[in-house]
């Protein structure tokens, strides 16, 4: 029965979250859920917490207490690699790709775990990847450290789909590009999202562009979830930006 | 001429040691951003026991590969047992500085040097040995004239060449290969893309253990073996990669060779005891005028 | 406030002479002798401590630049019919400028760069022994002494043993390197070398000319390191032999032993560097261990304790007292 599924199949659920760098708190007892197949945006100011809050669920950092699920298992404790490997992906910001190694070696190295299950899928993801995005299949054997931002962010998240994940981590995509640049990518992103049921977790400086296209956003300060609203409601909600967006 | 050839051919194929060193050296470099100057104690350590086991009557290639095998075990112990622990330490005030997380690795590779060298007096008495070769020694006889070289040195060439050919292909052409090259350059984003990059650095110590087994070899025939003979061919292998460029596993050998040919030459037409100031002076040119070696890439990664 | 600081040392220096100086007329004539190479020691850690936990420059040489010391000292005496107090200032200048020419060269460099050029140069600098036989003895090596103890002292404080004498012409030195290491930490330069160490960028945008700062940091060094060498070949002779590449390596376990950045470590490392074989051998007279492994065993101690510390407690043994104190406060 299609309808007796488990409210918690694919969805991403965070209880309490707290992370600490030595005496500061980044994450002060997080609680939210990430939609299966939605996009849900985290905004917030600088230094609310939104970096750490991806890099805690990615496994890059450890969690000082507090619940992270995703399907049925936790994510408490384990390591980045294994979390990869139950589906999630996580494109990091800033140095998401690795400058001395070419394009074709990065978007490779993003599925180097699967090659041994599944040589044919992993080559049809890779071409996937660069059907999405045909400026990495025409630099192909270029050193990614030639790339212009644009494209590095692209092949960025093009190491992270050739593992066929089902929640996408997005840390801050739009970070140094132009405004075209950036809105091309958070479309594909959202057309990839509504083709393939992707779940995204989008976090974003600029809450303009990360609201038009998500479901949910989740606005963040000080470590502190302020609001968990669908997308248009956060977007209408003058007070809240004002206070904790600047605008 | 003769002289001169057979200088050519003894700083060849003393080149050739140098340069298995060097491979081992810059593998463990770009596969755990450490300098493991235990490395030749591990090779003294592997070669002891193929000793022993060729004073027992097994015979050379059984001893061979058995100190291989050892050299491997070596390496991944070392990485296991000292080097997984020290990066987990991350609470220490210590390593804060780049400066000195790169420091610490290299004393903990001293002190393994130190604890192989008393284990293999306890174990052998540090008696200096003997060492056979698989193939003749003596000057090779090609159409009835003496060369000033030997079927050895043409061996150990080659196996050299082979092993550099096999790395290369492996580091470039593999996807194991491509694990650890993007583990040395960006652990984080390695891991992110799903790559066990402690068990890749674990690999990377056990082939470079394998390495300088080899390494040691084929270069006790020529000088007996004792916890302390190896010593110096680390210090030279370590230049070698240093004048080569510590990541660049071709630059390590061609270091290697440099250097091999370098010592030969100041053997022969000066004397032994001007090696190493001819070794420092060859170092200050190549670091004058590239820091960071002859291929070695512009950026000194910091792990 | 500098000046009380300095007040302050000079308290802790005469303290430390005082112990030194008792424990020197009570001690037997093996262990004043092994007491006089502490201090050796002592000074010589203090270059590691100075250049690596201070500046976080790595040298794997010290060993060579007490050599250079021990060299020049000898030839002061030998060829220039110095004293062997005024040889030891001579020498201490010829490795000023040995630093000097160490830190031009270094300062470009870093990491394993740095660790391998200083290596070479550990074998390079004892090689010229050989090379000029002549000048430096070759393997043989010069010989010098600290000589006789002066009439007044003897007459001050009686009888001076042979060994005694070597710790007694060696403790003003160590005190007053003491007092200058002790101050030079508390300094704006010991700040700025931390500042180095700690973030090169930041220190440099901060106004420190980081390039100078990493070729005083060598200066100093060498001075330390020549001194301890100097003092170091007075006990009757100075060759190859005396300054191995193992001596670098010693320096560097007693350093890291002992606390790498601080100077109370750079005495426990000392001690332990000295004291420990000794220790080791006496168990193993008591054990009964077979030479075979007795031979081997201060070695493989030191070697297991060096690791153990840089694993578990890379602050050494000052460095875990440290934190120990301030968790009580």
């Amino acid at each position: 029965m299609l309808m007796a599924r488990k409210l918690a199949d694919l969805m991403l659920n965070i209880e309490n979250l707290v992370t600490e760098y030595g005496a500061v708190r980044a994450l002060d007892g997080i609680s939210f859920t990430a939609a299966e197949g939605k996009i849900t945006t985290v905004i917030g100011a600088n230094g609310a917490g939104k970096s750490t809050l991806l890099r805690t669920i990615s496994g890059l950092e450890r969690a000082k207490s507090g619940q992270i699920t995703w399907v049925d298992k936790s994510l408490i404790g384990k390591a980045p690699e294994s979390i990869v490997r139950s589906g999630i992906a996580h494109v990091p910001e800033g140095h998401a790709v690795i400058s001395q190694l070419t394009v074709a070696e990065n978007i490779e190295m993003g599925a180097l775990f699967r090659r041994r299950q599944n040589r044919s899928d992993v080559k049809l993801a890779v071409e996937e990847a660069y059907a999405l995005f045909p400026r990495l299949a025409e630099r192909n054997k270029q050193l990614a450290g030639t790339l212009s931002g644009g494209e590095r962010q692209m092949l960025a998240i093009s190491r992270a789909l050739v593992s066929r994940p089902k929640l996408l981590l997005l840390d801050e995509p739009s970070l140094g590009l132009a405004p075209l640049v950036v809105e091309q990518i958070i479309q594909t992103v959202d057309d990839l999202c509504r083709k393939s049921g992707l779940t995204v977790l989008l976090v974003e400086q600029n809450a303009n562009t990360a609201l038009a296209v998500a479901d949910y956003g989740v606005l963040l300060s000080l470590g502190k979830v302020v609001a968990n609203l669908p997308a248009a409601d956060l977007k209408a909600d003058a007070s809240l930006r004002a206070a904790y967006l600047g605008y | 001429m003769d002289q001169f050839l057979s200088a050519v051919f003894a700083g060849t194929s003393r080149g050739a040691i140098y340069a298995l060193v060097a491979l081992g050296l810059v593998l463990v470099w770009r596969g755990a951003g450490v300098i493991n100057f235990a490395q030749m104690g591990q090779a003294m350590f592997s070669t002891y026991v193929a000793s022993t086991l060729i004073m027992n009557g097994y015979s050379y290639w059984i001893a061979f590969f058995v100190a291989l095998i050892v050299g491997t075990i070596l390496g991944a112990v070392v990485d296991l047992l000292v080097m997984r622990p020290l990066s987990g330490k991350r609470s220490s005030a210590m390593l804060a500085s780049p400066a000195m997380r790169g420091t610490i690795p290299v004393i903990a590779s001293l002190g393994i040097v130190g604890i192989l060298q008393a284990a293999a007096g306890m174990i052998w008495a540090a008696e200096e040995r003997g060492f056979p070769t698989p193939v003749n020694s003596l000057g090779l006889t090609i159409g009835g004239n003496v060369m000033p070289f030997t079927a050895f040195d043409l061996f150990v060439i080659g196996i050299v060449m082979v092993v550099l050919l096999i790395t290369t292909i492996f580091f470039q052409k593999t996807g194991m290969g491509l694990a650890m090259r993007a583990s040395a350059l960006n652990p984080e984003v390695a891991r992110l893309s799903g790559i066990r990059t402690s068990s890749v650095r674990t690999l990377s110590w056990a082939i470079s253990g394998a390495a300088s087994s080899l390494a040691g070899l084929l270069v006790t025939p020529s000088a007996n073996l004792s916890p302390n003979t190896l010593d110096l061919i680390l210090i030279i292998g370590f230049t070698a990669t240093v004048i080569g460029g510590l990541d660049s596993l071709p630059g390590g050998v061609i270091g290697g060779f440099i250097l091999g040919l370098v010592i030969s030459f100041v053997n022969v037409y000066r004397s032994p005891s001007d090696i190493f100031l001819a070794i420092l002076v060859l170092l200050l040119i190549v670091l004058l005028v590239r820091p960071q070696g002859l291929l070695g890439s512009k950026e000194v990664r910091r792990v | 406030m500098f000046k009380r600081i300095q007040t302050g040392n000079m308290i802790k220096v005469m303290i430390f002479s005082g112990v030194i100086f008792f424990l020197g007329k009570i001690f037997d004539a093996y262990n004043q002798g092994q007491l006089s190479v502490v201090l050796m020691y002592f000074i010589g850690i203090l270059s590691i401590t100075f250049l690596t936990g201070l500046a976080g420059q790595i040298s794997l040489g010290q060993g060579a630049l007490m050599a250079v010391g021990g060299y020049t000292c000898a030839l002061g005496i030998l060829n220039l019919g110095l004293n062997y107090w005024q040889s030891i200032i001579f020498s201490v200048l010829a490795s000023l400028v040995a630093g000097w020419i160490l830190g031009v060269t270094a300062a470009r460099l870093s990491g394993p760069y740095l660790a391998g050029t200083t290596l070479v140069i550990a074998l390079a600098i004892p090689s010229l022994a050989n090379r000029f036989e002549s000048v430096f003895g070759g393997d043989v090596g010069l010989s010098v002494e600290f000589g006789a103890p002066p009439q007044w002292l003897v007459t001050l404080i009686g009888e001076i043993g042979f060994e005694q004498w070597q710790l007694f012409a060696t403790l003003p030195f160590a005190s007053i390197a003491l007092y200058f290491a002790l101050n030079l930490f508390k300094s704006r330069t010991g700040r700025s070398w931390r500042a180095v160490r700690d973030h090169e960028i930041a220190a440099s945008l901060a106004g420190i000319n980081v390039q100078r700062m990493k070729i005083f940091t060598f200066v100093v060094a060498s001075g330390f390191a020549g001194l301890a060498g100097a003092m170091y070949g007075l006990r009757g002779i100075v060759g190859p032999s005396v300054y191995p590449i193992s001596l670098s390596l010693t320096l560097l376990t007693g350093a890291v032993l002992g606390g790498l950045r601080s100077i109370g470590g750079a005495f426990i490392g000392a001690v332990l560097v000295v004291f420990l074989p000794d220790l080791i051998e006496t168990l193993g007279g008591t054990w009964e261990i077979a030479p075979q492994i007795g031979n081997y065993l201060p070695a493989m101690v030191s070697s297991i304790l060096l690791i153990l510390t840089v694993v578990l407690n890379p602050a050494g043994i000052a460095g875990g007292l440290h934190h120990r104190k301030s968790r009580h406060k």
